[in-house]
């Protein structure tokens, strides 16, 4: 772990050290995230499993998911929410008939 | 989390956000930290000695999307049943003021059925959503009251369950760095 320090214009330098291990030059993004522990600093770049979801395309169906992409991105974001919010769950006792059993191992 | 969850639910907005990031991959645009974060997490928690979950409702939602982006999604996870009780305890949770939607995935937590192991509830649930892990946490000493005395009224096997974690994306990062 290396300490930061925020200078008075709130920057902080990551060692040169760091910088060269992680293969960052001037210009790179890093994401910084707020978690209960304090800040992550992430560094951008693609994780594992988009990488291999990406890589196990043909490039045909590569094409393919640009332009489902395309299509997701030109959504507003009203419409992305309404996509994300179909088939919502009720609480209603009423509606406890889909309510299953443990079946029996 | 303290220990490595063999089972985990994930919340429907960090899908959603796993899903946007591989949007952004496949237009070349970067993504927000709210994807990286959520990516991120995902990644380390996809690992074959731990099951992972989704509701009902999220494997509605990827049924729905394009397969080339959500099979994977219903591929890599186990979609979880409405077990009996689950509506319930979701309605009395709603009395600690969590949302109707909050209440739903704390419920598949505890009473959330896995047809093919024959199993209920899972060890974690995973979320982005802050509120909803902070708010659990600010009253779990009263929901763990609240779900005692529900589940003692109950019959077997219900009445041996158990409440989950609630786990954020940033918590899972911040314990694998």
């Amino acid at each position: 772990m290396e300490t930061l320090i925020v200078d008075a214009e709130g920057k902080v330098t990551i060692p040169p050290e760091v910088l060269h291990k992680r293969g960052l030059r001037p210009g790179d993004a890093v994401a910084l995230i707020e978690a209960a522990e304090g800040f992550l600093v992430y560094q951008g770049g693609v994780d594992p499993q988009t990488l291999a979801w990406w890589q196990a395309l043909s490039e045909e169906d590569q094409r393919h998911a640009a332009a489902e992409a395309h299509r997701y991105e030109a959504l507003s974001d009203a419409e992305r929410d309404a996509l994300w919010n179909e088939g919502a769950e009720t609480l209603e006792a009423d509606a406890e008939d889909d309510e299953c059993e443990l079946p029996a191992s | 989390m303290s220990c490595q969850p063999r089972s985990v639910l994930l919340d429907k907005g960090v899908i959603r956000r796993v899903y946007e990031r591989r949007v952004r991959f496949a237009l070349g645009v970067p993504p927000t930290p709210a994807h990286v974060e959520a990516a991120n997490a995902y990644a380390q928690l996809c690992i074959p000695a731990r099951r992972l979950y989704i509701t009902a409702q999220t494997a509605h939602i990827l049924d729905r999307r394009p397969p080339l982006f959500a099979a994977p999604f219903l591929t890599e996870t186990y979609t979880l049943q409405k077990g009996r009780y689950l509506r319930r305890w979701a309605r009395r949770l709603r009395d600690f003021t969590f949302t109707p939607e909050d209440a739903i995935v704390v419920a598949y937590g505890s009473f959330g059925i896995d047809a093919h192991r024959a199993s209920i509830g899972v060890e974690a649930i995973v979320t982005n959503d802050l509120k909803l892990a902070t708010h659990f946490h600010a009253h779990q000493a009263e929901i763990v009251h609240r779900f005692q005395d529900m589940i003692a009224q109950l019959p077997t096997p219900y009445a041996a369950l158990t409440l989950p974690e609630i786990v954020t994306t940033a918590n899972i990062l911040s314990q694998a760095s």
